[in-house]
């Protein structure tokens, strides 16, 4: 097995690893990294409990192999633990019973979240559009998409 | 796991160029890898060759979308997200950025690029109906020469184009359509969203006084390669728009696509849905112009 050098930041800070360069994002994050926050449901990139963002944009890492990563900037679930919007996202999913089993939550939340990036205020289609790479199999959507409009208001809402 | 691979970071397109000379017959251009990722893993015999991947997406000179002397040009590593976005496209090929919105996910359409979506060249390849219609022309570049070809004439059958080894697709050319123009991407997966196509179409039609000037149509995913129908469109020309000339398109549709790939299992699913769909975007389409 061939073996490369490959630099990249990884929520925040530089890393350089040496792996195969076919090697997969996701098994680099949970197994190199043991950043087990990014989850393997389908492995062919339609489920997007993968999710990561690769220079600010929502990616599937199960798609994405190490040869590609040199030079980007990847952040994980695990990256975003202090940030204000990912911190407001978490709360008000807890608050409208957007988790169950929690299996698609970290893909779900780095969806939402890239989305609120570009656009503060996104409509009920546009938060449809953001996550519908997103399967989720016990919560049931309408709690999902009542969480990030939530965010939504109350990131516009001087009062709060 | 993914076989043994090496991996080819090229500074720039010329040393791809050479790159590609010397190693091209064991090597696969990859930019998203949206496709190449899942077809490495799943052992798809047609990647079976693949020692190397020559990794484009960095290369910047690839990914600009402008309008020049009357042309779209669109870099080969354009991705859905930055098509879907980009307002040039909106506006001139509406069927483009209607197509690129609907392809995948937003985490597919983040790193998935048109040129990839072409190379693959799958039956269902959403972009190239309206690259079809609006009559793109691709660029190719090799360390031998650099030259353009129609894109009908690329697609050679299911995720097989003409493209040499030591070739590389750098961009499309699609030609700004006169005025009055309208047209409609149609697309009909087994949901709505992050959907694989079963049928696609791409129509513009443009009309003057009431009847039709310029008919153009291309199918997806009903037919093993996408294909303009030319039949059909010549014989839309110069005749008066109305439900009776639709219907009788709608009838020649389903002919041709029957003489294309003969009777399969799902014909009688698909075809009544195909010549429904084709009459009343038709239909639309004349509505719309009449009303302005």
């Amino acid at each position: 097995m061939k073996f490369s050098t490959i630099k990249f930041e990884l929520n925040g800070k530089p890393v350089e690893i040496e792996v195969p360069p076919a090697m997969r994002l996701l098994d680099i994050l949970r197994e190199t990294f043991k950043l087990t926050g990014t989850k393997e449901g389908c492995g062919i990139g339609e489920c997007g409990a993968c999710t990561v963002l690769l220079n600010g944009q929502a990616v599937a890492s199960c798609l994405l192999l190490a040869g590609q990563l040199e030079g980007t900037k990847i952040t994980t679930i695990e990256g975003l633990v202090h940030d204000e919007r990912m911190n407001l996202l978490q709360r008000n999913f807890l608050e409208c019973g957007a988790v169950q089993c929690g299996f698609c939550t970290p893909g779900m939340l780095l969806s939402a979240y890239a989305l609120l990036q570009k656009d503060a205020r996104p409509t009920t289609d546009d938060i449809k559009n953001a996550i519908a790479g997103n399967l989720c199999r016990c919560t049931g959507y309408k709690q999902i998409i009542q969480a990030i409009q939530k965010s939504t208001e109350s990131l516009s809402d001087p009062d709060q | 796991m993914i076989q043994d691979i090496d991996f080819y970071r090229p500074g720039s397109l010329e040393e791809l160029l050479t790159f590609l000379k010397d190693h091209g017959s064991n090597v696969k251009i990859i930019a998203g890898g949206t496709d190449i990722v899942p077809g490495l893993r799943q052992k798809a015999s047609r990647f079976s060759h693949v020692k190397t991947l020559a990794d484009i997406q960095h290369l910047h000179e690839l990914k600009t979308i402008e309008i020049s002397d009357g042309h779209l040009s669109i870099g080969s590593c354009a991705t859905f997200s930055q098509i879907e976005a980009n307002a040039l496209i909106r506006k001139h090929f509406p069927l483009l950025s209607c197509a690129a919105g609907l392809i995948g996910s937003t985490q597919i359409r983040n790193r998935a690029t048109i040129a990839g979506n072409v190379v693959n060249n799958a039956p269902c390849a959403d972009s190239v109906p309206p690259l079809l219609v609006y009559d793109a022309i691709v660029c190719v570049r090799s360390h031998r020469e650099d030259y353009t070809v129609p894109l009908n004439e690329l697609l050679l059958k299911p995720y097989q184009t003409r493209l040499n080894a030591d070739e590389v697709l750098t961009g499309f050319r699609l030609p700004v359509l006169a005025d009055g123009y309208r047209g409609e991407f149609y697309k009909l997966g087994r949901r709505r969203g992050v959907s694989i196509s079963r049928i696609s179409l791409a129509v513009l039609m443009q009309l003057q006084g009431g009847s039709i000037q310029d008919f153009r149509v291309a199918s997806g995913a009903i037919t093993p390669v996408s294909v303009r129908l030319s039949g059909i469109e010549e014989y839309a020309r110069d005749r008066k728009a109305g439900s009776e000339l639709f219907a009788q398109l709608a009838q020649q549709l389903g002919n041709e696509i029957i003489k294309i790939t003969g009777m399969r299992w799902s014909t009688p699913y698909k075809l009544p849905v195909v010549q429904q769909m084709f009459y009343q975007i038709l239909m639309k389409l004349n509505d719309e112009s009449v009303t302005g």
